[in-house]
Protein backbone atom coordinates (compact mmCIF):
# COMPACT_ATOMS: atom_id res chain seq x y z
CA UNK A 1 0.00 0.00 0.00
CA UNK A 2 1.42 3.45 -1.19
CA UNK A 3 0.31 6.05 1.45
CA UNK A 4 -0.60 9.12 -0.37
CA UNK A 5 0.50 12.47 0.47
CA UNK A 6 -1.88 15.24 1.87
CA UNK A 7 -3.68 16.51 -1.00
CA UNK A 8 -1.98 14.20 -3.68
CA UNK A 9 -3.94 15.16 -6.77
CA UNK A 10 -3.50 13.62 -10.75
CA UNK A 11 -4.60 16.45 -13.30
CA UNK A 12 -4.57 15.62 -17.21
CA UNK A 13 -4.83 18.54 -19.59
CA UNK A 14 -5.33 16.42 -23.40
CA UNK A 15 -7.97 15.42 -25.99
CA UNK A 16 -9.59 12.15 -25.09
CA UNK A 17 -11.56 10.40 -27.35
CA UNK A 18 -13.66 7.08 -26.50
CA UNK A 19 -10.60 4.65 -26.59
CA UNK A 20 -8.84 7.02 -24.08
CA UNK A 21 -11.74 6.99 -21.65
CA UNK A 22 -11.26 3.46 -20.35
CA UNK A 23 -7.63 4.13 -20.26
CA UNK A 24 -7.91 6.77 -18.31
CA UNK A 25 -10.27 4.91 -15.78
CA UNK A 26 -8.48 1.84 -15.55
CA UNK A 27 -5.29 4.48 -14.61
CA UNK A 28 -7.21 6.04 -11.95
CA UNK A 29 -8.58 3.15 -10.51
CA UNK A 30 -5.23 1.52 -10.36
CA UNK A 31 -3.75 4.67 -8.90
CA UNK A 32 -6.52 5.25 -6.24
CA UNK A 33 -6.55 2.02 -5.02
CA UNK A 34 -2.98 2.00 -4.09
CA UNK A 35 -3.43 5.34 -2.31
CA UNK A 36 -7.26 5.35 -0.96
CA UNK A 37 -7.44 1.90 0.17
CA UNK A 38 -11.12 1.86 -0.34
CA UNK A 39 -12.34 -0.46 -3.04
CA UNK A 40 -15.69 1.18 -3.54
CA UNK A 41 -14.91 4.65 -3.07
CA UNK A 42 -11.85 4.07 -5.84
CA UNK A 43 -14.86 2.25 -8.14
CA UNK A 44 -17.34 5.52 -7.30
CA UNK A 45 -14.37 7.97 -8.21
CA UNK A 46 -13.66 5.72 -11.41
CA UNK A 47 -16.99 5.38 -12.41
CA UNK A 48 -17.61 9.50 -12.11
CA UNK A 49 -13.94 9.70 -13.71
CA UNK A 50 -15.48 7.83 -16.70
CA UNK A 51 -18.92 9.56 -17.43
CA UNK A 52 -17.41 13.40 -17.12
CA UNK A 53 -14.48 12.46 -19.61
CA UNK A 54 -17.24 10.72 -21.98
CA UNK A 55 -19.36 13.37 -21.39
CA UNK A 56 -16.26 15.99 -22.12
CA UNK A 57 -15.79 13.75 -25.90
CA UNK A 58 -19.20 13.81 -26.57
CA UNK A 59 -20.03 17.69 -25.77
CA UNK A 60 -16.84 19.18 -26.26
CA UNK A 61 -16.51 22.11 -28.39
CA UNK A 62 -12.56 21.83 -29.39
CA UNK A 63 -11.92 18.14 -27.70
CA UNK A 64 -9.52 20.63 -24.90
CA UNK A 65 -10.36 18.73 -21.58
CA UNK A 66 -8.40 19.14 -18.11
CA UNK A 67 -9.66 16.91 -15.51
CA UNK A 68 -7.80 16.90 -12.06
CA UNK A 69 -8.34 14.67 -9.34
CA UNK A 70 -7.64 15.96 -5.63
CA UNK A 71 -7.42 13.89 -2.56
CA UNK A 72 -7.71 15.81 0.92
CA UNK A 73 -5.61 13.26 3.10
CA UNK A 74 -7.57 14.57 6.26
CA UNK A 75 -10.00 12.25 7.82
CA UNK A 76 -12.29 11.97 6.27
CA UNK A 77 -10.69 12.08 2.91
CA UNK A 78 -12.45 14.23 0.43
CA UNK A 79 -12.13 13.36 -3.27
CA UNK A 80 -13.12 16.08 -5.60
CA UNK A 81 -13.05 15.73 -9.56
CA UNK A 82 -12.61 18.52 -11.70
CA UNK A 83 -13.19 18.55 -15.56
CA UNK A 84 -13.20 21.85 -17.32
CA UNK A 85 -13.96 22.18 -21.29
CA UNK A 86 -15.77 24.53 -23.71
CA UNK A 87 -19.19 23.01 -24.32
CA UNK A 88 -21.63 23.40 -26.64
CA UNK A 89 -25.13 25.37 -25.80
CA UNK A 90 -27.30 21.96 -25.38
CA UNK A 91 -25.08 20.29 -23.22
CA UNK A 92 -24.51 23.47 -21.25
CA UNK A 93 -28.60 23.76 -20.96
CA UNK A 94 -28.15 19.89 -19.99
CA UNK A 95 -25.96 20.41 -17.70
CA UNK A 96 -28.04 23.01 -15.60
CA UNK A 97 -31.28 20.70 -15.87
CA UNK A 98 -29.53 17.98 -14.21
CA UNK A 99 -27.54 19.32 -11.72
CA UNK A 100 -29.81 21.99 -10.95
CA UNK A 101 -32.19 18.79 -10.86
CA UNK A 102 -30.41 16.64 -8.48
CA UNK A 103 -30.14 19.48 -6.08
CA UNK A 104 -33.12 20.68 -5.69
CA UNK A 105 -34.77 16.95 -5.17
CA UNK A 106 -35.62 16.39 -1.49
CA UNK A 107 -34.06 12.58 -2.53
CA UNK A 108 -31.31 12.16 -5.34
CA UNK A 109 -32.16 8.17 -5.82
CA UNK A 110 -35.58 8.71 -6.77
CA UNK A 111 -34.62 11.52 -9.30
CA UNK A 112 -32.64 9.12 -10.67
CA UNK A 113 -34.83 6.80 -11.15
CA UNK A 114 -37.34 9.12 -12.45
CA UNK A 115 -34.88 10.27 -14.78
CA UNK A 116 -34.50 5.89 -15.87
CA UNK A 117 -38.25 6.17 -16.77
CA UNK A 118 -37.80 9.20 -18.78
CA UNK A 119 -34.57 8.39 -20.78
CA UNK A 120 -35.75 4.75 -20.94
CA UNK A 121 -36.93 5.48 -25.00
CA UNK A 122 -34.34 8.18 -25.73
CA UNK A 123 -32.16 7.18 -28.67
CA UNK A 124 -29.50 9.83 -28.51
CA UNK A 125 -27.23 9.28 -25.69
CA UNK A 126 -28.02 8.11 -22.10
CA UNK A 127 -28.54 11.80 -20.55
CA UNK A 128 -27.72 9.98 -17.44
CA UNK A 129 -23.94 10.37 -16.70
CA UNK A 130 -24.17 13.13 -14.12
CA UNK A 131 -27.23 12.01 -12.81
CA UNK A 132 -25.66 8.75 -12.15
CA UNK A 133 -22.31 9.99 -10.82
CA UNK A 134 -24.57 11.51 -8.17
CA UNK A 135 -26.64 8.38 -7.58
CA UNK A 136 -24.25 5.43 -7.48
CA UNK A 137 -21.66 7.11 -7.06
CA UNK A 138 -22.56 9.08 -4.06
CA UNK A 139 -21.15 12.49 -5.34
CA UNK A 140 -22.50 16.14 -5.09
CA UNK A 141 -21.85 17.74 -8.30
CA UNK A 142 -21.52 21.80 -8.91
CA UNK A 143 -20.91 23.59 -12.56
CA UNK A 144 -19.90 27.15 -13.30
CA UNK A 145 -20.12 28.44 -16.81
CA UNK A 146 -17.05 31.02 -17.21
CA UNK A 147 -16.72 33.24 -20.89
CA UNK A 148 -19.87 31.87 -21.96
CA UNK A 149 -19.03 28.33 -22.57
CA UNK A 150 -15.93 27.01 -20.50
CA UNK A 151 -17.81 24.85 -18.12
CA UNK A 152 -16.58 23.44 -14.46
CA UNK A 153 -17.52 20.65 -12.97
CA UNK A 154 -16.79 19.78 -9.81
CA UNK A 155 -17.95 16.28 -8.36
CA UNK A 156 -17.46 16.05 -4.24
CA UNK A 157 -17.24 12.67 -2.04
CA UNK A 158 -15.80 11.52 1.27
CA UNK A 159 -14.25 7.96 1.03
CA UNK A 160 -12.94 5.53 3.51
CA UNK A 161 -10.84 6.40 6.76
CA UNK A 162 -7.59 4.22 6.59
CA UNK A 163 -7.97 1.53 9.09
CA UNK B 1 -28.08 -29.31 -25.34
CA UNK B 2 -28.12 -24.93 -25.76
CA UNK B 3 -28.46 -23.25 -28.99
CA UNK B 4 -26.58 -19.49 -30.16
CA UNK B 5 -28.71 -16.53 -30.39
CA UNK B 6 -26.30 -14.09 -30.32
CA UNK B 7 -22.77 -13.51 -29.98
CA UNK B 8 -20.58 -10.28 -30.14
CA UNK B 9 -17.42 -9.23 -30.32
CA UNK B 10 -16.50 -5.08 -30.37
CA UNK B 11 -13.03 -4.64 -28.96
CA UNK B 12 -12.82 -4.77 -25.22
CA UNK B 13 -16.67 -6.19 -24.82
CA UNK B 14 -17.61 -9.57 -25.78
CA UNK B 15 -21.34 -11.11 -25.51
CA UNK B 16 -23.02 -14.12 -26.08
CA UNK B 17 -26.79 -15.48 -25.67
CA UNK B 18 -27.56 -19.24 -25.15
CA UNK B 19 -31.09 -20.19 -25.69
CA UNK B 20 -31.43 -23.87 -23.37
CA UNK B 21 -34.78 -25.14 -22.76
CA UNK B 22 -37.00 -22.31 -20.83
CA UNK B 23 -33.59 -20.10 -20.30
CA UNK B 24 -31.77 -17.79 -21.99
CA UNK B 25 -28.42 -17.14 -20.62
CA UNK B 26 -26.63 -14.22 -21.56
CA UNK B 27 -22.84 -13.40 -20.45
CA UNK B 28 -20.97 -9.98 -20.83
CA UNK B 29 -17.41 -9.64 -20.46
CA UNK B 30 -15.27 -6.78 -20.57
CA UNK B 31 -15.56 -3.16 -21.18
CA UNK B 32 -19.46 -1.68 -21.76
CA UNK B 33 -18.58 1.69 -22.82
CA UNK B 34 -19.22 3.78 -26.05
CA UNK B 35 -17.40 1.43 -28.28
CA UNK B 36 -19.89 -1.53 -27.10
CA UNK B 37 -22.87 0.32 -27.24
CA UNK B 38 -24.10 -0.96 -30.79
CA UNK B 39 -23.21 -4.60 -29.82
CA UNK B 40 -25.15 -4.45 -26.45
CA UNK B 41 -28.24 -2.90 -28.37
CA UNK B 42 -28.02 -5.32 -31.15
CA UNK B 43 -27.64 -8.59 -28.92
CA UNK B 44 -30.29 -7.36 -26.21
CA UNK B 45 -32.91 -6.57 -29.07
CA UNK B 46 -32.51 -9.96 -29.96
CA UNK B 47 -32.44 -11.85 -26.57
CA UNK B 48 -35.46 -10.08 -26.44
CA UNK B 49 -37.54 -11.12 -29.71
CA UNK B 50 -36.15 -14.71 -29.04
CA UNK B 51 -37.50 -14.77 -25.65
CA UNK B 52 -40.90 -13.74 -26.86
CA UNK B 53 -40.85 -16.31 -29.82
CA UNK B 54 -39.83 -18.94 -27.64
CA UNK B 55 -41.70 -18.02 -24.28
CA UNK B 56 -38.77 -18.33 -22.29
CA UNK B 57 -39.49 -17.68 -18.28
CA UNK B 58 -36.14 -16.60 -17.48
CA UNK B 59 -33.17 -14.68 -18.85
CA UNK B 60 -30.03 -14.64 -17.02
CA UNK B 61 -27.26 -12.11 -17.47
CA UNK B 62 -23.85 -12.95 -16.05
CA UNK B 63 -21.90 -10.11 -15.45
CA UNK B 64 -19.45 -11.23 -13.34
CA UNK B 65 -16.58 -11.08 -15.68
CA UNK B 66 -17.66 -7.51 -16.80
CA UNK B 67 -15.01 -4.74 -15.60
CA UNK B 68 -17.43 -1.80 -16.37
CA UNK B 69 -20.85 -0.39 -17.77
CA UNK B 70 -21.02 3.39 -18.79
CA UNK B 71 -24.37 5.25 -18.93
CA UNK B 72 -25.14 4.79 -22.33
CA UNK B 73 -24.90 0.96 -22.01
CA UNK B 74 -26.51 0.78 -18.42
CA UNK B 75 -29.56 2.72 -20.26
CA UNK B 76 -29.11 -0.25 -22.53
CA UNK B 77 -30.17 -2.52 -19.97
CA UNK B 78 -32.83 0.19 -18.72
CA UNK B 79 -34.68 -0.07 -22.11
CA UNK B 80 -34.94 -3.45 -22.62
CA UNK B 81 -36.30 -4.06 -19.25
CA UNK B 82 -38.89 -1.38 -20.20
CA UNK B 83 -39.72 -3.86 -23.48
CA UNK B 84 -40.39 -6.81 -20.72
CA UNK B 85 -42.32 -4.53 -18.46
CA UNK B 86 -44.32 -3.21 -21.49
CA UNK B 87 -44.92 -7.15 -22.69
CA UNK B 88 -48.62 -8.93 -22.00
CA UNK B 89 -48.35 -10.28 -18.05
CA UNK B 90 -48.72 -13.78 -19.62
CA UNK B 91 -45.67 -13.38 -21.76
CA UNK B 92 -43.43 -11.59 -19.32
CA UNK B 93 -40.28 -13.16 -18.25
CA UNK B 94 -37.88 -12.68 -15.43
CA UNK B 95 -34.37 -11.09 -15.47
CA UNK B 96 -31.70 -12.54 -13.24
CA UNK B 97 -28.13 -10.94 -12.98
CA UNK B 98 -25.41 -12.32 -11.86
CA UNK B 99 -22.98 -9.91 -10.24
CA UNK B 100 -19.10 -10.08 -9.32
CA UNK B 101 -19.43 -8.44 -5.81
CA UNK B 102 -15.44 -7.70 -5.95
CA UNK B 103 -16.59 -5.24 -9.09
CA UNK B 104 -18.42 -2.41 -6.75
CA UNK B 105 -20.01 -0.52 -9.16
CA UNK B 106 -22.26 -3.45 -10.07
CA UNK B 107 -23.66 -3.43 -6.62
CA UNK B 108 -24.45 -0.22 -7.24
CA UNK B 109 -26.06 -0.08 -10.66
CA UNK B 110 -27.87 -3.51 -10.41
CA UNK B 111 -29.69 -1.70 -6.79
CA UNK B 112 -30.62 1.42 -9.47
CA UNK B 113 -31.63 -1.14 -12.20
CA UNK B 114 -33.66 -3.82 -9.20
CA UNK B 115 -35.13 -0.49 -7.73
CA UNK B 116 -37.07 0.58 -11.46
CA UNK B 117 -37.99 -2.87 -12.29
CA UNK B 118 -38.45 -5.05 -8.48
CA UNK B 119 -40.92 -7.08 -9.75
CA UNK B 120 -39.06 -8.57 -12.78
CA UNK B 121 -35.85 -8.38 -11.49
CA UNK B 122 -33.63 -10.28 -9.51
CA UNK B 123 -29.67 -10.00 -8.59
CA UNK B 124 -28.05 -12.62 -7.65
CA UNK B 125 -23.71 -12.16 -6.52
CA UNK B 126 -21.32 -15.24 -7.22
Amino acid sequence: MVTAPPNAYVELNFRPNVQLVSVVRRFVSEFYQRTLNDPDGTSRVALATHELLENAVKYSKDGETTIRIEVDTNQPRLVTILLRNRATDPHITAIREIVDGMAAAKDSFAFYQDLLVQKAKRRDGSGLGLARICAEGEMKITYRVIEGDLVELLANTTVGVTP
Amino acid sequence: MSTEIAAVDAEDFKGQALHDGEAIETSLQGTADYAALDALEMMLGRVHAEAKRLGVRNVTVDMRKLEFMNSSCFKTLVSWITDVQELPEAARYKVTFLSNPKLYWQKRSLHSLRSFAVDLVTITEA
